[in-house]
């Protein structure tokens, strides 16, 4: 259909003539730098093999999506679901080319659960019976399972769990068993339509050994449980299983309610790896190592961390690409002529997105390091050696708290840096953001799970306080014994303060010296002062973000410092990045290092400006840094974000073209019922559907 | 609707305690009057109304709320006309005045297609109008004869009103206006009830008279057909699609193609082209066109604290409801703690209750305010079209009385809508997990709030007209010409002061938080001018400095508003002694903590001692939280939101979290309706569906 509007182009200059120009003027190597950041285990290579298969696919297509409703959006995200798996088998996918075509179609598959936590948990907490009855069933989809742990009233509290698991010494069966209604399963992805199966966990009730009549709690224990029937995909009997409803995002899973009543499974579905009951003597068997059971989810912690630099540079990209094309005022100091000014080269733009930029960067080698220490980690629990385990679990925690704040957060703030258009649909960060705004609370909230990382701390000070010349085992207790000497010296304060301006190894300390100092802190008012837990939360918060920040900054410097591969102009422009990323912070937090003696106030005062000085010196690469993350279109599906500019013929065509709305006429008199004109329907069709 | 559950199911109850005693108790704890609370925050008439209109909407079953998160876009905008309605329709029967107008669109709680009808087009209309204009226009609109939008927006420009290319060009030979729209970027965009409902629009265009551009101009265009509804010829119009939130809303888009509309359509109260003499006659009083501007805004910053309200309200109910975890140092046999009690939890919400009441007395204040000057500028203009107009020096008084307005409003704006709405999104992140389900209440209305924090003037752009004025009203106190106002008085003790320090006793006294908070604005506001005047630094390099200059003096005048209000006589007699006591703790836990996190600013500004912030922080803040803490249910229930507007499990009133969650989930959630095949290889994805489905 042809009308006037076709033959308008935006007014000059547009998207891609400033694009082109923003690219002239930066020597960065878009390769070298994507090559350097996303090569390790292929990731470029397989973008490019999968993009065009799914981009072929009709049902993979993006455009109309936002308009739908929870279950046609839905019945929408299963179809893609079952396309990506049989794709699988069509072109020989390995597992990571399947994760790979998830990661850019972006929805959040409704057999996520299935492919992640069941299989994970049968395959780490199964016996070897149990592996060999499941495993095959589970690779070659005969079953679909789900992880069902979290309940209505209780979530981060796993101990706190209410549904029963009772053992029937008679029959021996277990009895499942929701006793109140904040017991039924609540939030639990994939089970709410899609799973047949799955891995409950319940509080296991033995009887007593003197008194067989009265049960006792043996703690969570996770059970396979099927729960709908295979024929008919209906409810067991003794089961109530469903869809919690809408949510902020993720509206493509089926987040599940799930009661048992007296529902009896036999005693091989208890997964019993670890522990288990005598099926004769009805005596429970201890797990060697409780910690094991953390592993999956400290694994999981690990693969939010990395993953949050790719979510984060999706939201720069955006934010980047159209600041720079986007233009607004003329400069005020100008003589009134020539063009608006591009909106990107507003400080007070610069400011919220050129640190984020920054921060992609900071995120990717931490990520990079936690993958590297969760290797390690791997490798001790398969040799019996629980020690790194801790360690890394600590960490990761906090890692994930800041991490996914700091993602969260970011896109955001490069949402609403997109003006108006970013509350549009066609920015692209709307379904990001409803999607990613559960990462803040999902495998542990994120003001809870910091708490893991403090007390550590605290009890890693505590044997620095003990022994402050025995030997350290990591780099945490070099740290933390060095300050513990030299408190002891009486030398309270090192230096007056670190000189973060002139040297970048000054700035990874000033940030660790602030997390030891706070660390001490810490230990001082629970240990020294006995305070309460609860009157020190928000300390011990501050102190987890204190802790992370400095692995962000050390571990950005370290691979500044170790690297021998990259050009030494990308190298400059990089370690520009890592000032920026750890100044900003900084001032950010700047009472906290002006009070540990980390930073004088004489330095404190310069930093603005140098924040400033930084992003000038940025800015003129910024497109070309967004460009290296390599991120294609269809991943992006934003107007705004187009790697060609096109920005303002996208976005009509969105809304022009691409819009249901605009193919009906709606009736605007309010003394007629009626709502589209000329259906007669009287608003009846309306009324009727309440 | 699935059908509901099995007998056992119906049977169970959440465990206890139950959500309905553990907020008895919370309410039992605390003896703040409830109601003489609400009374003095709202007033007993809007209560009532509220009662009415609440008894009136509610069980009208066109209102109901339960699919609005499951519905698709085309769905929710068609219930929401159907809603807009039937609104119009009771408002003509009940003969509804406009405050009960607003109290059920209020209740509602979702905006509807003819909101930019109802709002800014006929207060264009009206304020706009020559008498004839009144007539043809504002009359017909009044009645919905006519529907319309606020056309100003375009694809390419928001903030930047002079960027705009939409262009009115006016043809002598036939005394017609051409409205045309030179490039895409011209169209009109984000426009409010244009999409799909209006048939007229007041186009904002770029007025041409003789090759001359005179700048934007307000026209009255038709662009649908009263019958057909059809867009008229030359005329491109359209919704812009699927957004963030806002989404009952048909926000448009529109093109004109050289079309012609009658000289009478161009609203020419403030200037005209002279049919006659084809001249264009100046403005008579331009800083009037800014009026709308500015009361809009102060609307805004009186409504943030209701906005901030409603998050608060489910968050506090919900965590006083929601165990997690005993406490690490209490007897093992103790129940889990209600999660309001970990420290976490209230740092995040109670200064965010202080902020509510902070917002809602600083809105009252500017209220005042924008009234105040309205019946000044009244007193000064003359009523009426008359030509001769007021003297010099009235004009002058109303004109400045405008400026301090315009710019307290500016940064005000900004800061409580931020304020609002980065603050329901910390609400929902404490809810936790059920925080993230739409039953919460809180994301859709978060999702629905946040463009209030770009229009009108995006937050950021806006700070810059503050600075502005204080750069101004800096220069003028330091050549002695300074006007007599509060702006004026706290630069000039500033300076009186600047060599002698500052030593505020913030701890103790409430008057020195205030002044500590003037003393740090006052102080960058000196720095900007050192740096623009002396050091002749571009504007655009210190725009991040009156960014947080901004920032700075509206938190100053929240702190101040708000202090004002807990010492004013109003208060002192309609509260009772423990209630003031409280909101006297409101006001230190909202300043202190807002203190501790400019913490940077403050200290080097020399307003506060790094000693001063440490004990804020560690000491005085704990101490206020655990004050307030007993009495954090009674402080939302005064602000007296009903349950059906919260429209959230996690905030009723009477604290049946569980059982309304899974009511909801169960009962009202239509995916339960639908069987689905799991399998990958069966294309089918319900049960028993024919492969080839609509997808």
């Amino acid at each position: 259909m042809l009308d006037f509007t076709d033959k308008l182009r935006p007014s000059q200059p547009d998207g891609p003539t400033t694009l082109a120009r923003e690219r002239g003027q930066s020597s960065i190597s878009t390769e070298e730098l994507g090559r350097h950041l996303l090569s390790a285990d292929g990731f470029l290579e397989r973008q490019a093999r999968i993009l065009p298969i799914v981009q072929r696919e009709p049902l993979l297509s993006k455009d109309k999506q936002q308009n739908l409703s929870r279950p046609e959006r839905f019945k929408l995200g299963l179809a893609r679901a079952k396309l990506l798996r049989r794709l699988v088998d069509k072109h020989q996918w390995s597992h990571e080319d399947y994760k790979m075509a998830e990661y850019l179609v972006s929805d959040v598959s409704p057999y996520f659960l299935h492919l992640e936590m069941f299989v994970t948990t049968v395959r780490e907490q199964g016996s070897e019976a149990q592996r060999a009855h499941w495993m095959p069933l589970i690779d070659s989809w005969k079953i679909v399972g789900a992880y069902a742990q979290t309940e209505l009233g209780h979530g981060s509290n796993v101990r706190g769990l209410e549904l029963e698991a009772r053992w029937d010494p008679a029959t021996k069966e277990f009895i499942l068993h929701s006793p109140t209604l904040t017991s039924s399963k609540w939030w639990n992805g994939s089970l709410g339509r899609i799973a047949n199966h799955a891995i409950v966990v319940a509080q296991l009730l033995l009887p007593k050994r003197d008194a067989p009549f009265e049960y006792v709690s043996h703690g969570p224990n996770p059970f396979i449980v099927q729960v709908r029937d295979m024929d008919t995909h209906l409810p067991l009997d003794g089961v109530v299983v469903g869809d919690i409803g809408p949510k902020y995002g993720y509206i493509t899973m089926d987040n599940a309610y799930m009661l048992f009543n007296n529902f009896r499974i036999p005693h091989s579905a208890m997964l019993s790896r670890y522990s288990s009951v005598d099926p004769e003597t009805g005596i429970y068997t201890k797990p060697e190592q409780p910690a094991t059971v953390y592993g999956s989810l400290t694994y999981v912690r690990a693969q939010i961390v990395h993953h949050a630099r790719l979510v984060l540079a999706r939201a720069v990209t955006v934010a980047v690409r159209y600041t720079a094309i986007r233009r607004q005022f003329k400069d005020r100091d100008g003589d009134g002529s020539g063009s608006e000014l591009s909106v990107l080269d507003y400080p007070t733009v610069q400011i919220r997105i050129l640190p984020l930029l920054a921060t992609t960067f900071a995120l990717h080698y931490t990520g990079l390091a936690m993958r590297n220490i969760y290797e390690n980690a791997r490798e001790d629990i398969e040799q019996g050696n629980f020690y790194s385990l801790a360690y890394m679990h600590s960490m990761s925690s906090g890692l994930k708290s800041l991490c996914t704040m700091l993602a969260a957060d970011g896109i955001e703030t490069c949402r609403r840096a997109l003006g108006g258009h970013g509350f549009g649909g066609g920015s692209g960060l709307i379904e990001l953001n409803n999607d990613y705004l559960s990462k803040p609370t999902v495998e542990g909230d994120n003001w809870m799970i910091t708490q893991q990382l403090s007390s550590w701390l605290i009890k890693k000070m505590a044997s620095a306080v003990e022994a402050p010349t025995s030997p350290s085992h990591d780099e945490i207790e070099v740290r933390f014994k060095e300050f513990v000497q030299v408190k002891g010296a009486g030398r309270n304060s090192p230096l007056s303060g670190y000189l973060v301006l002139e040297n970048d190894e000054a700035i990874v300390k000033s940030f660790e010296l602030r997390a030891t100092t706070l660390a001490y802190d810490a230990y001082e008012q629970r240990i020294l002062k006995k305070r309460s837990w609860n009157s020190l939360l928000i300390q011990l918060h501050k102190l987890s973000k204190a802790q992370s920040q400095s692995i962000l900054v050390g571990k950005f410097f370290e691979a500044m410092s170790t690297d021998s591969t990259l050009s030494p102009s990308l190298k400059d422009i990089l370690l520009d990045l890592y000032r920026l990323f750890a100044l900003y912070t900084m001032e950010n937090e700047a009472y906290e290092f002006l009070r540990c003696g980390a930073l004088s106030q004489s330095i404190l005062d310069l930093i603005p400006a140098r924040i400033e000085d930084l992003m000038r010196k940025i800015r003129p690469h910024a497109v070309k840094l967004v460009d290296s993350w390599m991120i294609p279109n269809y991943l992006l599906d934003s107007a705004l974000g187009r790697y060609d500019g096109r920005v303002y013929e996208d976005l009509y065509n969105r809304a022009h073209r691409l819009n249901p709305l605009n193919r009906m006429t709606f009736n605007p008199n309010y003394w007629e019922d009626e709502i589209i004109k000329g259906s007669g329907d009287g608003g009846s069709s309306i009324l009727s559907k309440l | 609707m699935p059908s509901p559950p099995p007998d056992w199911v119906k049977a169970l109850k959440p465990s206890e305690p139950q959500g309905s005693d553990l907020l008895a108790q919370e309410r039992a704890q605390s003896n703040v009057d409830v109601e003489k609370l609400s009374e003095y925050l709202h007033t007993k008439p809007a209560l009532e109304r509220q009662k009415k209109m609440l008894s009136l909407l509610q069980p009208d079953k066109v209102f109901d709320k339960s699919q609005n998160h499951s519905l698709g876009r085309v769905e929710r905008l068609k219930r929401s006309l159907a809603k807009a309605k039937r609104l119009q329709i009771l408002a003509e029967q009940e003969k509804w005045s406009m405050e009960e107008l607003h109290t059920a669109n209020d209740l509602i709680g979702e905006p509807t297609p003819y909101g930019l009808h109802a709002s800014m087009f006929l207060v264009t209309l009206r304020e706009q109008s020559t008498p004839e204009q009144y007539k043809l226009f504002f009359e017909r609109a009044q009645k919905y004869e006519i529907i319309g939008c606020y056309a100003q927006t375009e694809l390419g420009h928001g903030s930047n009103v002079r960027g705009l290319e939409t262009t009115a060009t006016w043809d002598p030979e036939d005394k017609t206006f051409i409205i045309n729209s030179p490039a895409l970027t011209a169209s009109k965009w984000w426009i409010g009830s244009l999409g799909r409902t209006a048939n007229h629009a007041v186009v904002m265009a770029q007025l041409f008279v003789g090759g001359k551009n005179y700048g934007p101009h307000p026209f009255v265009v038709q662009i649908r057909d009263l019958e057909t509804h059809q867009p008229l010829e030359n005329v491109y119009v359209g919704d812009i699609g699927p957004k963030f939130g806002y989404n009952t809303m048909d926000n448009g888009f529109l093109l004109f193609n050289k079309l012609k509309i009658p000289h009478v359509n161009m609203l020419a109260r403030f200037s005209c082209v002279d049919k006659e003499t084809n001249k264009y006659v100046r403005p008579a009083l331009p800083s009037l066109v800014y009026g709308t501007m500015t009361w809009v805004r102060s609307n805004i910053v009186l409504q943030a604290g209701g906005v901030l309200a409603r998050g608060v309200t489910i968050a506090v109910r919900y965590t006083a409801v929601r165990r997690q975890f005993q406490d690490r140092d209490a007897d093992p046999h103790s129940g889990e703690t209600q999660v309001l009690n970990y420290k976490t939890v209230q740092i995040r919400l109670l200064p965010l209750l202080a902020s509510m009441y902070a917002l809602h007395f600083t809105g009252r204040g500017m209220m005042a305010l924008y009234e105040a000057n309205q019946s000044r500028m009244k007193a000064a203009a003359t009523p009426g079209q008359s030509s001769r107009g007021a003297g010099p020096e009235e004009l002058r008084a109303g004109a400045e009385l405008l400026a301090d307005l315009h710019a307290t409003s500016c940064g005000l704006k900004a800061l409580a809508s931020t304020t609002a709405g980065e603050g329901l999104e910390v609400c929902r992140r404490a809810c936790g997990g059920h925080g993230y389900s739409s039953y919460s209440g809180i994301g859709p209305f978060y999702s629905d709030y946040l463009p209030t924090l770009t229009w009108e003037g995006d937050n950021v752009m806006l700070s810059q007209q503050v600075a502005r004025y204080l750069l101004k009203s800096a220069r003028a106190v330091l050549s002695g010409k300074a006007a007599d106002n509060d702006t004026s008085l706290i630069l000039r003790k500033y300076l009186n002061r600047r060599d002698k320090g500052a030593s505020f006793d913030i701890l103790e006294e409430d008057a020195d938080i205030v002044a500590a908070f003037a003393w740090r604005t006052a102080h960058q506001t000196f720095e900007a001018l050192k740096h623009r005047d002396a050091e002749k630094r571009s504007w655009n390099s210190l725009l991040v400095d009156f960014w947080r200059l901004s920032t700075a003096h509206s938190q100053y005048l929240v702190v101040k508003n708000f202090y004002d209000a807990i010492t004013s006589p109003a208060m002192t007699s309609s509260l009772d002694a423990e209630t003031k006591t409280l909101m006297h703790s409101l006001f230190r836990l909202y300043a202190l903590h807002t203190l501790e996190r400019e913490a940077a600013e403050f200290f080097s500004s020399g307003a506060v001692t790094v000693r001063q912030i440490t004990l804020t922080r560690t000491k005085a803040v704990m101490k206020l939280m655990d004050e307030i803490r007993p009495h954090a249910v009674r402080l939302v229930d005064a602000w007296a939101i009903p349950d059906w507007q919260l429209d959230s499990s996690l905030g009723r009133y009477d604290g049946k979290v569980y059982d309304d969650l899974f009511r909801r989930a169960s009962q009202e959630n239509p995916v339960n309706d639908l069987v689905f095949d799991p399998y990958p290889w069966n294309k089918a994805i319900l049960k028993d569906e024919s492969p080839k489905s609509k997808l």
